[in-house]
C-alpha cells in the first residue's frame, strides 16, 4: 500500500499517540503490530474475547492513514461470489437481448453452423469481460489504486474452505479468475483479520499472519478509554467503574463485560446523574453489563460484597 | 542477532511449539525493524510473530523471561566480578599481573622457579587455576559454554544427568589438575594465601557451571524427560494409573483429543455430482427469462456421527470411564453432539452437567453420585430403553464401556439388540483383556452378537485409536 504520509509510521511510539488522539487507547502490543503490519505487508490475524476493540483498530487505522476501509463480514456459507466477484448475469442477458440484431448482422451469410461459431470467436469474450465482472470485497481491495484498508471480520464464522481460498491473496496479494487471469494488487491492501476464536483456525493462514490478541486492558489503560471516550464522567467514579468491571471479569460469568460495555456503562451513568457507585444505582444498571439473565442472577447477591471490595482497594 | 534469535526459536522448537522457517525470517525481519533495545518491545514483537496462539503465547514469553534474563544476570554478574576484583583485591590483581608477566617468559624459567621455591611469589601451573587468577569471566564463559556443548549439556534426558554433566565439564575444563595443584600448593605454609583465594575461585566457577547446566536444561531438556514420561502414560493401563499422575493425565487426554479434533475438523462433504436437481436448477434460473445459467446438483452431506455413551462407573472401570468421558469432551469440536449416560445398577444422563460444569469438576461429581453401586447391567439397559432409544437413529453410534460383569444378574441382552438394530453401529469396549472376558460374571458372550465392533480398552492410546477409526468412518 502507499503509505501517503511515510513517517506516520516511522515508529510505534508516533502510532500510538497518533491512535491516543484519534481517540482508540492503545497497548504497546497493538501499537508494534500495526507498525509491523505496515511496514513489513503482512496480515494481522486479531484474536480476543468480543468488545475489546477488535474492529475498531481496523477502522481507527484507516482513519490515521487515510485509506478506505473495505469490510468483509464472514458467515457460514460464504463464498467466492459473494467475496471476490461475480458476473453481472442481468447485464449480460440485457445486452445480449439488445444486441440480437447486430448479432444477426454478424451471423448472415454463415454457412453452417462450424463457420458461425468461428464468427462468434473473432469477437472474443465480450460478456466475459471486466465490464461485466461485479467486485465484490476481496477484489475491490486489490483492485484500489492507493491500497486500502482490509477488514475480514470473523474469519472464524467463515467455512474451512473460504479460509483456505484466502491463502493466496494472503500471501501473494493475488487472485486468479478463469475467465479474466490473475488478478494482482496494484498496491498491497493491509489486511487485517478478526476471531472470536469459535473454531480453531488452520495452521496455514495462522502461519502468514501477524498474530496479535487483544486481552481485557489493564485497569489503568481501561480507565484512559473511558476517560476519551466519556471524558464528563468524574475522576472517582470512573476509578470505580473501573474497579467494578475488573472484579466482574474474575467472575465465573457467561459472558464477561468488555471494553465496549463498560463505555456504555459509563455513558449511562453520566446520563443517570451518578456521583457515586451504590447498590441501588448498580442493580438498576446492571443489565448494561451483563447480556445473560443467569449472569444477573449470579453477580445481584454479590453486589455488596464487591462494592465494599472496592471501597478497601481505593482506601489503600 | 541472527544467532541470538536462532537458539531462542530453537528452545521453542524444544518446548512444543511449532515455528516454521517462514516465521522464523518474519521474526528476524521484524526484530531487525523493530532492534534489540527495547526489551518488552523485542518480546511483543517475538510474540506477535511466532507465537499463533494464546497457549504458545504464554510459553513464548516464559522462555522469553528464561532465555535473556538468565544471560543477561551472567553479564551483570561478570561485570560485578571484575569491578570488585579490581576496587577490593588490589594486592591480588598485582599478584596476577605478575604471575602473567611470569608467564610470557617462557616455559623454561617457569621450570626454574617451580624448582626453586625460594624465588620471587607463589606461582600455578595448571591452565584452570592460570584462568581463575586472571580473572578473565568472558572467556571462562566461552570455555564452559564449549566444554558444555562436548560433553553434552545441550543433550540431557533428564534432571538427574545435571550433576553429572556438570562434574564432567569441571572435569573438562581440568579441575582434576587444579585439584592436584592445589594440594601441592598446600603442602607449603607460605601459599595459603593462594591457596584461599584458588579454592574461592574454584567454588565460584562450580556455581557458574551448575548455573549455566541449570538453564541449558531448563531450555533444552526439561521437556524431552515430560516427553518421555508422557509416552510412557500413554502406554499404561488404565486402570493402573497412579493417583498422583491423574492430573497429568487429563492434561494429556485433552492434548490427544485436540489433536484428533484438528485432524477431523475439516467438515467431509461427500457430494454426488452429475444428477441435476432440476427443480432447484428452474428456480434458481426464473430470473433469467428461462435461461439456464445456474445448474443446482444433487448432493448428499454426510453429517457428523451421533453418539451415545455408555459408561459402567462401578469399580475398576469407573477409572477407564472418566477417561474416555474427558476424551469425548474434549472432542466437542467434531463430535458436538455426544450423549452421555452413567450407570452403575441405575442409569442416568449426565449430559447436562458437563455443560455446566468443567470437565473435571463434573466428572468427579458424576463419579461420587453414580459409582460405589453393584453393578446390573439388566436394569441399565431398561433404563437406557426408556430414556434414549426412541432417539437412537440410523446416524447413531452407540459406545459402551464396560466389563460385562453382571454379579450373575439378568443381562437383558434383547434390549442391546434392539438398540444394535436401530443404530448405525455399536461399539462395546471391555476395559479387561480378552482372556477374562466371559470368567467368572463376566457375560460378555451375550452381548458380543450385538455389537459392531468389541474391543479391549485400557490405554490412552486405545482410546485415542478407536476414537480415531469413528471418526474416519463417519
Amino acid at each position: 500500500m502507499i503509505i501517503k504520509h511515510s513517517d506516520k509510521i516511522r515508529s510505534p511510539e508516533e502510532i500510538r499517540k497518533n491512535f491516543e488522539k484519534l481517540g482508540y487507547i492503545c497497548s504497546d502490543a497493538i501499537a508494534t503490530a500495526v507498525y509491523l503490519a505496515c511496514q513489513l505487508q503482512k496480515p494481522i490475524l486479531i484474536e480476543g474475547p468480543p468488545g475489546v476493540g477488535k474492529t475498531e483498530l481496523a477502522k481507527k487505522t484507516s482513519e490515521y492513514l487515510s485509506a478506505p476501509l473495505i469490510r468483509m463480514q464472514c458467515y457460514e456459507g460464504l463464498d467466492e461470489a459473494k467475496a471476490l466477484y461475480e458476473w453481472k448475469y442481468g447485464k449480460q442477458l440485457l445486452y445480449t437481448q439488445l444486441l440480437k440484431d447486430q448479432l444477426g448482422d454478424v451471423m448472415r451469410g454463415a454457412k453452417g453452423l462450424d463457420e458461425s461459431v468461428d464468427r462468434l470467436h473473432q469477437f472474443g469474450d465480450i460478456f466475459y469481460s471486466e465490464e461485466f465482472l461485479e467486485t465484490r470485497p476481496l477484489l475491490q481491495a486489490l483492485k484500489e489504486p492507493e491500497g486500502a484498508i482490509l477488514l475480514i471480520d470473523e474469519i472464524d464464522k467463515a467455512d474451512q474452505e473460504f479460509e483456505a481460498f484466502l491463502l493466496e491473496l494472503l500471501s501473494d496479494y493475488q487472485v486468479s479468475i478463469p475467465e479474466i487471469g490473475t488478478v494482482k494488487a496494484t498496491s498491497r491492501p493491509i489486511v487485517m483479520l478478526t476471531s472470536n476464536n469459535t473454531r480453531e483456525l488452520g495452521d496455514a493462514l495462522k502461519r502468514r499472519c501477524l498474530h496479535l490478541y487483544i486481552p481485557f486492558p489493564e485497569p489503568k489503560l481501561e480507565q484512559k478509554i473511558i476517560a476519551s471516550q466519556v471524558p464528563e464522567l468524574g475522576g472517582e467514579l470512573r476509578d470505580q467503574l473501573v474497579g467494578f468491571v475488573k472484579e466482574l471479569r474474575m467472575m465465573a460469568l457467561k459472558k464477561v463485560p468488555a471494553v465496549s460495555e463498560s463505555i456504555d456503562w459509563a455513558r449511562a451513568l453520566l446520563l443517570l446523574n451518578v456521583e457515586e457507585l451504590d447498590r441501588e444505582w448498580v442493580e438498576n444498571t446492571l443489565n448494561l453489563l451483563l447480556k445473560f439473565q443467569e449472569d444477573v442472577e449470579i453477580v445481584e447477591p454479590e453486589i455488596n460484597q464487591l462494592l465494599s471490595n472496592l471501597r478497601k482497594s481505593g482506601r489503600n | 542477532m541472527q544467532k541470538v534469535i536462532g537458539d531462542f526459536i530453537h528452545a521453542l522448537r524444544h518446548h512444543g511449539l511449532p515455528v516454521s522457517p517462514a516465521e522464523t525470517l518474519d521474526a528476524l525481519q521484524a526484530t531487525e525493524l523493530v532492534g534489540l533495545d527495547n526489551p518488552l518491545r523485542l518480546k511483543t514483537t517475538l510474540s506477535l510473530t511466532l507465537a499463533k496462539n494464546l497457549q504458545h503465547r504464554a510459553q513464548l514469553e516464559v522462555l522469553f523471561d528464561q532465555f535473556f534474563q538468565l544471560s543477561e544476570e551472567e553479564t551483570e554478574a561478570s561485570t560485578t566480578d571484575a569491578e570488585n576484583s579490581e576496587k577490593g583485591d588490589n594486592e591480588p590483581a598485582t599478584e596476577t599481573s605478575a604471575s602473567n608477566q611470569t608467564e610470557d617468559s617462557g616455559a623454561n624459567e617457569q621450570q626454574a622457579q617451580q624448582n626453586n621455591p625460594d624465588s620471587s611469589g607463589p606461582q600455578v601451573s595448571s591452565p584452570l587455576a592460570q584462568q581463575l587468577l586472571s580473572n578473565d569471566q568472558s572467556s571462562l564463559q566461552v570455555t564452559i559454554a564449549s566444554a558444555g556443548k562436548s560433553e553434552g549439556a545441550t543433550e540431557m534426558q533428564l534432571f538427574t544427568q545435571k550433576s553429572q554433566v556438570s562434574y564432567r565439564i569441571m572435569q573438562q575444563l581440568g579441575d582434576r589438575e587444579l585439584n592436584q595443584e592445589l594440594a601441592e600448593l598446600s603442602e607449603q605454609p607460605e601459599n595459603l594465601a593462594l591457596v584461599e583465594r584458588l579454592q574461592q575461585a574454584r567454588q565460584q566457577l562450580r556455581e557458574q557451571v551448575s548455573d549455566y547446566v541449570e538453564q541449558q536444561y531448563l531450555l533444552f531438556t526439561q521437556k524431552s524427560g515430560e516427553q518421555l514420561r508422557e509416552n510412557n502414560l500413554k502406554k499404561i493401563k488404565l486402570t493402573n494409573v497412579d493417583h498422583s499422575h491423574y492430573h497429568q493425565m487429563s492434561r494429556l487426554v485433552q492434548k490427544s483429543a485436540k489433536r484428533l479434533a484438528s485432524m477431523h475438523s475439516r467438515r467431509k462433504r461427500v457430494t454426488k455430482h452429475g444428477q441435476l436437481d432440476t427443480r432447484k436448477t428452474i428456480a434458481a434460473n426464473a430470473a433469467y427469462d428461462g435461461f439456464l445459467f445456474h445448474t443446482k446438483w444433487k448432493s448428499t452431506k454426510v453429517d457428523r456421527p451421533k453418539v451415545m455413551v455408555l459408561c459402567d462407573v462401578s469399580g475398576s472401570v469407573s477409572r477407564v470411564a472418566r477417561f474416555l468421558l474427558l476424551f469425548l469432551y474434549s472432542l466437542q469440536d467434531v463430535l458436538p453432539r455426544v450423549r452421555s449416560f452413567v450407570f452403575a445398577s441405575d442409569l442416568g444422563e449426565v449430559t447436562d452437567s458437563f455443560d455446566k460444569d468443567t470437565i473435571d469438576v463434573a466428572i468427579t461429581k458424576i463419579m461420587d453420585e453414580w459409582a460405589n453401586r453393584p453393578t446390573d447391567y439388566g436394569i441399565a439397559l431398561q433404563d437406557f430403553r426408556s430414556l434414549a432409544l426412541k432417539d437412537i437413529d440410523k446416524k447413531t453410534t452407540v459406545i459402551m464401556l464396560g466389563d460385562a460383569r453382571n454379579n450373575n444378574a439378568d443381562p437383558k441382552s434383547e434390549i442391546w439388540e434392539e438398540v444394535y438394530k436401530r443404530s448405525q453401529r455399536v461399539l462395546w469396549l471391555n476395559p479387561e483383556g480378552r482372556y477374562s472376558w466371559n470368567t467368572g460374571d463376566s457375560v460378555m458372550r451375550e452381548y458380543a452378537p450385538h455389537c459392531s465392533l468389541v474391543e479391549p480398552c485400557n490405554s490412552l492410546r486405545d482410546i485415542t485409536r478407536i476414537l480415531g477409526t469413528l471418526l474416519q468412518r463417519s
